[in-house]
């Protein structure tokens, strides 16, 4: 995206152009920075919404303060909303408008270098190596982008996924927060009744599929072997499985849970209707009203002792279409410089990569995320546990639908082995 | 008139014939000139895509990659595929509860509206609104509704001691709200047609008919049926097709869940297309619908055609 001599338009130019305004029409709120010198390397970064709106102000100051310390680069913030976010990456990219940069969802970087339209930053990561700032991402983050001995991306957050509890509610029925798989359901149970229940999931979205993956963790299961092979079938899921089936079959799941959006299941647990929610970071903050009530669990024990959750290492990458990949790849290291603001001022609820993030005591006032960060970041696994990386079909095992219905099969009370064959089934499909 | 018979003859002069050199036609290009701007219009806005989607369809690509020519492979693996088989039949039993719910409640409230009752006006308007308010707003109002305990279904319920009932937390719930949403979206349509349809039959059969002593039964068999028959065919089919063609009622309310008990064709397209990352049997499907909504469009056009002779 070097500067333009040519006051004329060709038709690729045109066509180019009518597909980067249909692209910029669906991508959100514009940040020029300032006005860019006539001699200036423009980039594009879009940056996904990951947080409230004080997050893309702050995200728009930092690019910002980007542009007036490189005289030489006039880089532009795009905020780009989630809706329909891969039709906004891959209608820029078949157009060949795509930005320089982006930040994405956890597999976005694999599934768009796997098609050659994002480029390695192996460079980025010899160079952290050789002045020791590698050293400062918590570990295996930088190495779950990797693909194919390359690195693909760099790692900016942590989304993860941890249980909470009504203390109310908990203290009402008479019991603790739960430590174990065991103390969960007896928690459960004893909440239910009366038209209240001791869990609520996100069925009708990805909550059903975010429950299964934590508790397959949990219970040192995985969707892959090591080799990268499935193994939806492996007998610590069907464990983990039954227990969800069980605690169904017990009343002791809310009964909309199917067909719940994230929203619904937040409703749900904000009135006080469910005891127990698997969320992201930072429920408190988005339940104002009944924060004083809100407890953190911390990581179950599973029946064999096992700790986990699923988690995702969030990207920002580079892609292949950029002509300025030199500055582009200045930007990418400055911005992972420059991240701290994000939380600070932008109120984002992802977790810090970069220990020294983390030990900023910015953090220190907020006695759940530091807890997130000391004890559920080290259990978190990826999607494709237990095999290492991050790989393209993850984005289409997670979002294509069949680790939904498996969810709302077993929410509406459905045979665990029958429900199981059929997911295995579609998947396999999928992994070819 | 003068003037109009000397442009006619002018005109004439240019489209028919000119010369004394042995009859050849000579065709004024003038007319096709002026035709062909809408028809490459109609071309672009209508063929291209059909075609390009028609093309994807028979490649195995996704949204990045136009992928390899597999021929006719998609259509053939659209008959191996449960889930294909279980849109259609759902597609179908969506559209022909849709059709008869609003046909039934919207020729009811016609005929309703069709008496001289206080507040007809207001009635007319009102009754329209469903069909007015915009479908991402009324679809998430329903879903608000009926979603949970603390839904104005079920305080509603609640109040005769019944409930609550989950509407969207099981298949068979879900199915019956989704049916009854549409129905809800679409009588409108069908009341006004055929309150148009009522007022434009004679008085006077429905005076004779008294005269002759036919019961109010007997004339609404007899008569109303009978003279409605026409426009009622063709609602039936264009209800049919934007049943078939519907994608926000069961994407908002459902997503085509819980388990895919609410996925219709269109929504199973989209899920291959954009989740799955499977443009070929996502257009493959999308044909497949067209293919049903054509044959019911052809039926339209020929009982349109046969109303006319």
């Amino acid at each position: 995206m070097a500067t333009r001599g040519r006051g004329g338009m060709d038709r690729r130019t045109l066509v180019k152009g009518a597909a980067a305004l249909g692209a910029s029409g669906l991508a959100g709120r514009r940040f020029g920075g300032r006005a860019r010198a006539q001699d200036a390397v423009a980039l594009e970064f879009w940056d996904m919404v990951w947080g409230p709106p004080e997050y893309i102000d702050t995200g728009g100051r930092l690019v910002t303060q980007f542009n007036e310390e490189h005289p030489g680069i006039a880089a532009e913030y795009r905020s780009t909303p989630w809706a329909n976010w891969y039709q906004t990456f891959t209608t820029a990219i078949g157009a060949g408008t795509a930005p320089d940069v982006s930040t994405g969802a956890a597999y976005q970087s694999v599934q768009f270098y796997d098609q050659g339209a994002v480029a390695a930053v192996d460079d980025i990561v010899a160079e952290w190596e050789s002045s020791g700032t590698l050293a400062d991402f918590l570990p295996g983050t930088v190495e779950r982008l990797r693909f194919d001995d390359h690195q693909i991306a760099l790692p900016w957050a942590i989304d993860i996924r941890v249980l909470y509890y009504r203390r109310d509610l908990l203290e009402e029925a008479g019991v603790e927060a739960p430590t174990t798989w065991e103390e969960f359901a007896a928690a459960a149970e004893a909440v239910s009744g009366d038209e209240r229940y001791g869990y609520v999931v996100s069925g009708g979205e990805n909550g059903g599929v975010h429950h299964m993956l934590s508790f397959f963790a949990n219970n040192a299961g995985g969707l892959f072997t090591p080799e990268r092979q499935l193994n939806l079938m492996d007998e610590r899921n069907v464990e983990a499985l039954q227990f969800f089936a069980d605690l169904v079959a017990a009343g002791a799941v809310h009964p909309a849970s199917a067909g719940y959006s994230g929203d619904d299941a937040l409703k749900a647990f904000a009135q006080g209707d469910a005891a127990m929610i698997l969320s992201n970071p930072g429920l408190e903050g988005r339940l104002p009203e009944i924060a004083d009530q809100i407890g953190l669990m911390a990581p179950l024990s599973g029946p064999h002792g096992d700790k986990g959750t699923v988690s995702w290492v969030n990207n920002v990458m580079l892609y292949e279409q950029s002509e300025a990949k030199e500055e582009a790849k200045q930007f990418l290291m400055w911005w992972s410089d420059h991240l701290l603001p994000l939380w600070t001022e932008g109120r984002t609820t992802q977790i810090p990569v970069r220990q020294s993030i983390a030990d900023d005591p910015f953090f220190d006032d907020n006695e759940n995320l530091r807890f997130i960060i000391e004890n559920w970041v080290p259990v978190g696994q990826g999607t494709g546990s237990k095999a290492e990386g991050i790989f393209p079909v993850l984005n289409e095992v997670e979002g294509e639908g069949v680790l939904q219905t498996l969810a709302q099969d077993l929410l509406q009370g459905r045979a665990v082995a029958e429900s199981m064959q059929k997911a295995e089934e579609r998947l396999a499909q999928i992994v070819g | 008139m003068g003037v109009r018979a000397d442009a006619l003859g002018r005109r004439s002069d240019r489209v028919v014939a000119s010369g004394s050199g042995g009859g050849r036609r000579r065709l004024d290009p003038l007319p096709y000139a002026l035709f062909v701007p809408s028809l490459a219009l109609i071309l672009l806005i209508n063929l291209y895509p059909f075609a390009s989607g028609f093309v994807y369809s028979l490649r195995d690509g996704s949204l990045l990659k136009a992928g390899d020519f597999v021929g006719l492979a998609n259509y053939a693996a659209l008959w191996r595929m449960p889930d294909v088989r279980y849109a259609l039949q759902f597609s179908a039993l969506f559209a022909v509860c849709n059709v008869i719910g609003s046909y039934v409640v919207g020729l009811g409230l016609a005929l309703l509206l069709n008496k001289d009752v206080p507040g007809r006006g207001f009635f007319r308007v009102a009754l329209l609104l469903p069909w007015i308010i915009p479908s991402i707003v009324s679809i998430v109002s329903w879903r608000w509704m009926i979603a949970d305990q603390n839904g104005l279904f079920n305080q509603a319920l609640g109040l005769v001691g019944l409930g609550p009932i989950y509407f969207l937390g099981s298949g068979d719930t879900a199915i019956f709200s989704v049916i009854m949403i549409k129905i809800w979206r679409s009588f409108p349509f069908m009341m006004v047609s055929c309150l148009a349809a009522l007022q434009s039959i004679d008085r006077d059969l429905y005076e004779a008919a008294e005269i002759d002593g036919a019961g109010r039964w007997q004339s609404f068999r007899d008569i109303t049926l009978p003279q409605i028959a026409g426009i009622s065919v063709v609602l039936w089919i264009l209800m049919t097709i934007w049943s078939v063609n519907d994608f926000e009622t069961p994407w908002l309310l459902t997503q085509g869940g819980p388990s895919n008990a609410t996925e219709n064709l269109i929504v199973l397209a989209y899920k291959y297309t954009f989740t799955r990352n499977d443009v070929g049997l996502g257009s493959a499907i999308a044909f497949l619908s067209m293919l049903i909504l054509m044959v019911l469009a052809l039926v339209l056009l020929r009982r349109q055609e046969a109303d006319e002779r």
